[in-house]
């Protein structure tokens, strides 16, 4: 496949439940390999089932969702959910075996692999989140939450899928912690390739770390662009109830002072300011 | 002004664990104060909370140390229930204090325990429901209803107690941006009008700052600061220690005063950082003066 092309490409989505409530309305979006991208929207909006139309786990009510050119149509999704992850926001809703390493294994093992490529599969992917080796054999019950929250990453990236949607990543989680599961998620894109899409309320979050926001209201896409361009779409967002972070404000309400109103995190602004104070000395 | 609540040198520990959960406690909370609880997870926020309103030591094992005085009386000195009735605490799940069928049986629930009569009953319900803005919901089941819709039946059971003390353990941590701006327009709302004295423990900062009137950084058990919110933020330096990460406006500032751009106060809203800024640098050139210079 040529990586020009969109490695997820949607049209025309729409997907209504069961008692007709249209949860998507007209979605199309391409999603290009190697991308970092936050889903934003509030509660309802429909990110949480488009992202579970991009993994197969919904079939649309009209329109295509094209993975790696599959359509989720006519794919079994044990060959979907290989290419799209999806990673649940509460690891305890998603853990269940009684120990990390028979949790990270269920995927491998469902998809039928021998035993030998199953451990190979867990041992790769508890490197990659940094689960210890003396975890393999604790309940996941036992662990902090971040660390379930790797036990829960690691058992689908050992499907090895080329896209990974995270919802919410950092609820519930103080700023120290936040940082340390983001900075992890940019290491699997940067260092590893994979896709990674967050779904996230956190704009700061999704300032410092993605380079591409969609934003959804009311089951469709309002706003789909580089972070720094759809935070400068104040009105757009204020239909879907977000507010850019404090700092793109900031930035934004001193645009006649020279600021860009696209400044995404502290550093720029302060880049930007010392640009201006030393114009103005001279 | 006497201290609604008083921390004597309070030290817990859970049984079955080595180290204390909180560590020689001393802090003294004004009546009718709006206090913000901040630190890292794992700092003993919640343990505070249940400290204040009984379920520490009541329904934990474990050793104490010091006292905690709330109206005057030491927490193991009031009668079973009785505390209850001047603190109120708001969990971070809403679910786990559900008990009822319906929201109006929710709400109503609390102030059946506490005996009131039918009159004023319906009297507070109708005062809460307006202030949450739930009276649409009251005969539905209330897991049936929105994350943000729960927590706010959640608050207004507990509202309608009218406690003179009222917790909040991480009220919007489930929630999206505009179900937790609803939920601090109520706590707003309660400030301006009631005298209750609020704690809320929160990560969310840019709510909270514009309403607390006092905030408290606990950090591994104890104590780091306790201060005016204002000269609170001043110290972003040991906040940014203790992984605590202030609001953007407040961050510039800090990083300008550390590079010797700016000497004055850390503005903590976007308003007053933006004046601020005006007055530091001049009005961008227009690009035909620009073009002309």
């Amino acid at each position: 496949m040529n990586d020009n092309q969109p490695y997820i490409e949607v049209r025309d989505l729409i997907y209504e439940y069961p008692d007709g409530t249209r949860a998507l309305n007209q979605i199309n979006l391409q999603v290009y390999k190697g991308e970092f991208i936050a889903l934003i929207g509030q509660n309802g909006s429909g990110k949480t089932t488009l992202s579970k139309c991009l993994n197969g786990l919904f079939k649309p009510t009209s329109g295509d969702v094209l993975v790696e050119g599959l359509n989720s149509k006519n794919t079994p999704i044990v060959q979907m959910v290989r290419r799209v992850g999806y990673v649940f926001q509460n690891p305890d809703h998603q853990l269940f075996n009684n120990n990390c390493w028979d949790e990270i294994a269920y995927g491998p093992r469902n998809i039928q692999l021998e035993e030998a490529d199953v451990r190979e599969r867990v041992e790769e992917a508890a490197k990659v989140v940094g689960l210890p080796e003396k975890y393999y054999t604790e309940h996941p019950f036992f662990l902090t939450k971040g660390q379930r929250q790797r036990v829960a990453i690691a058992s689908i990236l050992a499907l090895r899928p080329t896209v990974i949607i995270v919802d919410e990543p950092t609820t519930g989680q103080d700023a120290r912690q936040s940082f340390e599961i983001m900075d992890f998620l940019k290491d699997l894109n940067e260092t590893h390739g994979h896709t990674v899409i967050i779904i996230t309320h956190d704009m700061p979050i999704v300032a410092q770390y993605t380079r591409r926001v969609v934003a959804m209201g009311l089951a469709q896409i309002l706003a789909d662009g580089p972070t720094a361009q759809v935070f400068t779409q104040t009105e757009v967002l204020a239909r879907t109830f977000i507010e850019p972070p404090q700092i793109t404000q900031l930035a934004q309400k001193s645009t006649s002072l020279g600021f860009s109103p696209g400044i995404l995190v502290v550093g720029e602004m302060l880049a930007r300011y010392e640009e201006l104070a030393g114009a103005a000395r001279k | 002004m006497t201290a609604i609540i008083e921390f004597k040198n309070y030290t817990w520990r859970y049984l079955n664990t080595s180290a204390p959960a909180l560590k020689n406690i001393n802090l003294q909370i004004e009546e009718g104060k709006f206090i913000g609880i901040i630190g890292p997870n794992g700092a003993g926020k919640t343990t505070l909370a249940y400290s204040m309103d009984g379920l520490v030591p009541g329904q934990y094992h474990g050793i104490k140390d010091g006292e905690v005085i709330i109206l005057g009386k030491e927490v193991e000195k009031y009668e079973r229930g009785e505390l209850q009735r001047s603190v109120g605490m708001v969990f971070s799940d809403p679910e786990a204090q559900f008990t009822a069928m319906t929201v109006e049986d929710e709400l109503v629930f609390g102030m059946e325990n506490l005996g009131m009569s039918i009159s004023e009953i319906r009297e507070r319900l109708e005062w809460v429901t307006d202030l949450t803005d739930l009276k649409h919901l009251l005969n539905k089941p209330p897991y049936e209803i929105s994350g943000g819709q729960k927590q706010r039946v959640a608050l207004a059971a507990v509202l309608a107690m009218t406690p003179k003390v009222m917790l909040l353990d991480e009220p919007t941590s489930m929630l999206d941006p505009i179900s937790r701006k609803r939920v601090f327009d109520v706590l707003a709302q309660l400030k301006r009008e009631q005298s209750n004295t609020v704690i809320v423990i929160e990560h969310s900062l840019e709510n909270l700052i514009p309403l607390a009137d006092q905030m408290v950084l606990l950090s591994d058990g104890e104590v780091m600061l306790f201060d005016e919110t204002q000269a609170f933020f001043q110290q972003t330096s040991l906040l940014v220690e203790k992984g605590i990460h202030p609001p953007g406006a407040a961050r510039f500032f800090h990083e300008l005063q550390q590079k010797g751009y700016y000497a004055g106060d850390i503005p903590l809203t976007v308003e007053k950082a933006a004046r601020k800024l005006g007055q530091m640098l001049p009005e961008f050139p227009s690009r035909e003066e620009a073009s002309r210079t």
